[in-house]
């Protein structure tokens, strides 16, 4: 008993293993040096620098947000520990920092410490010979030294901010698989997705510059023209049912053609729009049609929580994936129909409208990417999604489900898509080409269908 | 027995990694004053590294890089600007000193550049341009792109002799460099046409050739076809230019159609000496790759540097190939 428990984590939960084993791998080899910006080390600093009461400190930072709030911790404890920071913070690029040391010099004011971190304590006007020559021009600055937060050892893969990355830069991708799996289980397969994506974040573009009020659009209207990228992509999807299911052409063939048809309607609609922009005096470029509007960055770069949105909307849609696929009829129907057709028809499933409903789910969810490809970049591109028809079948296949139909788990598709993004990432973070990472993608696939037959030869040897 | 082994792995990894995660090293804050030459790390992310062009900024930026004290990680974007803004995102976990990028799409890019000066790394274009609106880029270097297309139509002018003719231009429209090198030439073309009845040079096509040997053969072969008369062929870059070269040599017109090329590369230079190419305006990529790095550094450094830098071409016809150390 207790060994088949083994047998099964390793045979249906394998692919999380290997997800494991990956993350564990590229932390070892990502392990280096951190240096902390953050309020905690702001003020390990200051504790560091304020040993003699009355020191005259400047504080040297960048205009950015997560410097502004390591300096203000920095400065409370200087002062709560005595020290006498000079105002204002030196906010800036290198050549303010040299600016303003010369400023501070030639106004005779003293500075025995400058605070700061890792990143500034290597620009040039820090160096040791830049301090020397300050030092030998400016009597106020000789006894001048540079201090920066204690470092300390961590991987690179493993931090908050790279795992965001990871999960957040795939979660098209990841999104558009749930999309896959239920086709694949249901005994079919979408190339078109890629293409429909590039249309429907495309056209969803143009709508809004030219309809919904361009950089004015109100969020109704944002909202609108989103629906309308799904139900492009839905459209498209349906439309690969209906072939498949009323004229019998294999979804392989169908869907080649919608994907090709999709790709060229992006680039034309792209083309036209440049063409409508020129005022018809230019034939146009296919590049991305830009959405001005504000507020339609949010879906792709904002975040809740300090958890990116495509993020939330990923898992929120895996949820419901799951729930619809193991509690529902129609999930069970989904699985009989990529079972056995037959015996689904004969037992009153309406094999048909789940299929067409299964496609125009794929498409749709494929649009809905699309919106968040066209957020992310501020701007519908005519080329995005491509070669994603593969990634997605990959990550679908490595999480398990077979491509025979009637088989595979929603979740296992998260954890494909999670080790194709990972070996992505950590291929990238310790510097490997992306040639080499497409070799290593390739054995990956092959991996997992190896050990989708082995696990059906295992199963066949023990019924 | 391997099943339970890889269970307990399973585990202790599994512990290893939970652990990991609280456990926050507190060594004690060492002050370190000015430490000596670690300048660190510069990300490149190139356009595409299949196109040598690409691969000789990279390797002249890494070089100049190693030189000064910098590290350098390098990628290569495929012309994808999905793939170019998740290497922005890699750059800026790995807190990278500054980012070197070859903009795959010069509106999208935007997001991503936006990102990096969010977390206050400085970001530098080269060769092509970022022009979304709100990203702050650093400094560029490039080439003078409409000083080469205007090069590369008095070249052509020069090919076509007293007759004139009709010519294909090899577009990469994606390109804004590209667009820019075509300015340049139909502008050219413009100004030796005006007033001229006989010798007119005037542009009869405009085909997309991708920029690729694949995708200018395929453009070239059909305008061919439909331009029985055609007199010469202006490629935006070697790769289509040779690209368009096999399709002369396919339909035999090797000697009726001159081709102007643009870049300079290696290849492009063979084949002006071996008279395939009638001539190039060449850029200079080794120039570039130095010069990014010699700007980033003045930056670091707080030095003043030009922030717009283009460098301009130099027609390069069959004599000087002949007399070219680096060609065989």
């Amino acid at each position: 008993m207790k060994s088949s428990w083994h047998n099964r984590l390793l045979t249906e939960h394998g692919s999380l293993l290997v997800l494991l084993l990956l993350c564990i791998y590229y932390s070892v080899v990502t392990w280096s040096e951190q240096h902390p910006i953050t309020p905690r080390s702001g003020r390990q600093l200051a504790r560091a620098i304020a040993t003699a009461p009355g020191a005259h400190v400047l504080i040297a930072i960048r205009p950015t947000a997560q410097d502004r709030i390591f300096a203000s911790a920095l400065r409370e404890e200087l002062v709560a520990r005595g020290a006498s920071v000079i105002e204002p913070v030196l906010e800036g690029a290198p050549t303010d920092v040299r600016a303003t040391l010369e400023e501070l010099g030639r106004a005779g004011q003293r500075v025995d410490a400058i605070a700061t971190h890792q990143p500034i304590s290597e620009w040039g006007p820090l160096q040791p010979d830049s301090l020397a020559a300050l030092a030998a021009q400016f009597p106020s600055l000789k006894d001048m030294r540079v201090h920066r937060p204690a470092s300390h050892h961590w991987p690179n893969f493993l931090t908050r901010e790279n795992l965001l990355n990871v999960i957040n830069q795939n979660a098209d991708i990841a999104i558009i698989a749930i999309g896959m799996t239920l086709v694949i289980i249901a005994g079919g397969i979408d190339l078109s997705v890629g293409s429909l994506l590039a249309l429907s974040s495309v056209s969803a573009a143009v709508v809004i510059h030219h309809w919904a009020g361009g950089a004015q659009a109100s969020v109704v209207g944002l909202v609108g023209c989103g629906l309308l990228a799904i139900l492009i992509g839905a459209a498209g999807g349906a439309f690969s049912g209906v072939m498949v299911t009323r004229f019998g052409v294999p979804a392989f063939v169908v869907t080649l053609g919608v994907m090709m048809v999709a790709r060229g309607g992006a680039l034309i609609v792209a083309v036209q729009h440049q063409r409508a922009l020129s005022g018809g005096a230019t034939e146009g470029t296919p590049e991305a049609v830009k959405v001005a509007a504000p507020a339609f960055g949010a879906l792709g770069n904002g975040a809740m929580l300090g958890i990116p949105n495509p993020v939330w909307l990923m898992a929120a849609l895996y949820v419901l994936a799951h729930v619809v696929m193991t509690r529902t009829t129609l999930g069970r129907r989904i699985y009989a129909v990529g079972g056995n057709p037959e015996a689904a028809r004969l037992s009153g499933v309406p094999v048909r409208a789940v299929l067409v409903g299964v496609f125009a789910l794929c498409g749709a969810l494929a649009g809905l990417a699309g919106l968040v490809d066209a957020s992310r970049f501020e701007g519908g591109r005519p080329n995005a999604g491509e070669l994603y028809e593969l990634q997605v079948i990959a990550a679908v296949v490595v999480g398990g489900t077979s491509l025979a139909g009637g088989q595979g788990r929603i979740f296992g598709t998260l954890v494909g898509a999670l080790i194709i993004a990972v070996i992505q990432n950590g291929l990238n973070m310790a510097g490997v080409k992306s040639y080499e990472q497409k070799v290593v993608f390739g054995l990956i696939i092959l991996a997992a269908v190896l050990l989708d037959r082995w696990k059906k030869h295992r199963g066949a040897g023990a019924a | 027995m391997k099943q339970a082994f890889s269970l307990v792995t399973l585990c202790v990894l599994a512990a290893a990694f939970w652990t990991g995660c609280d456990s926050q090293p507190g060594s004690p804050p060492k002050p370190a004053a000015g430490k000596p030459v670690a300048r660190g790390t510069i990300g490149f992310s190139a356009l595409t590294l299949k196109n040598p062009f690409f691969k000789i900024i990279a390797d002249s930026l890494t070089a100049e890089a190693r030189k000064q004290g910098f590290e350098v990680v390098v990628s290569d974007a495929e012309r994808d600007v999905n793939e170019q803004s998740k290497h922005v995102d890699n750059f800026i976990a790995q807190k990278v000193s500054a980012i070197v990028l070859n903009p795959a799409d010069r509106v999208a890019i935007g997001a991503a550049v936006k990102k990096a000066n969010a977390a206050g790394i400085p970001v530098f274009t080269c060769d092509l341009e970022c022009v979304a609106e709100g990203a702050k880029i650093a400094g560029h270097v490039g080439t003078d792109n409409f000083q080469g297309g205007r090069l590369a139509g008095q070249a052509m002018i020069e090919a076509l002799g007293a007759a004139g003719g009709k010519v294909l231009v090899l577009h990469f429209k994606q390109a804004n460099s590209c667009v820019m090198r075509v300015q340049g030439f139909r502008e050219v073309l413009d100004s030796h046409n005006k007033g001229r009845a006989d010798g007119r040079v005037e542009v009869a096509a405009e085909l997309e050739g991708g920029g690729l040997q694949d995708a200018g053969f395929r453009a070239a072969a059909d305008a061919l076809q439909a331009h029985k008369d055609l007199a010469g062929i202006f490629a935006i870059n070697d790769p289509s230019a040779l690209g368009a070269w096999t399709a002369l040599k396919q339909a035999n017109k090797t000697d009726q159609v001159k081709l102007v090329g643009f870049d300079g590369q290696i290849e492009g230079k063979q084949a002006i000496k071996e008279g395939k190419i009638f001539a190039d305006p060449i850029q200079f990529p080794e120039q570039m790759g130095v010069v990014i790095v010699q700007h980033i550094g003045k930056y670091l450094n707080g030095d003043a540097f030009p922030t717009n830098m283009l460098i301009p071409t130099q027609l390069y016809r069959r004599a000087d190939a002949e007399k070219d150390p680096a060609l065989k």
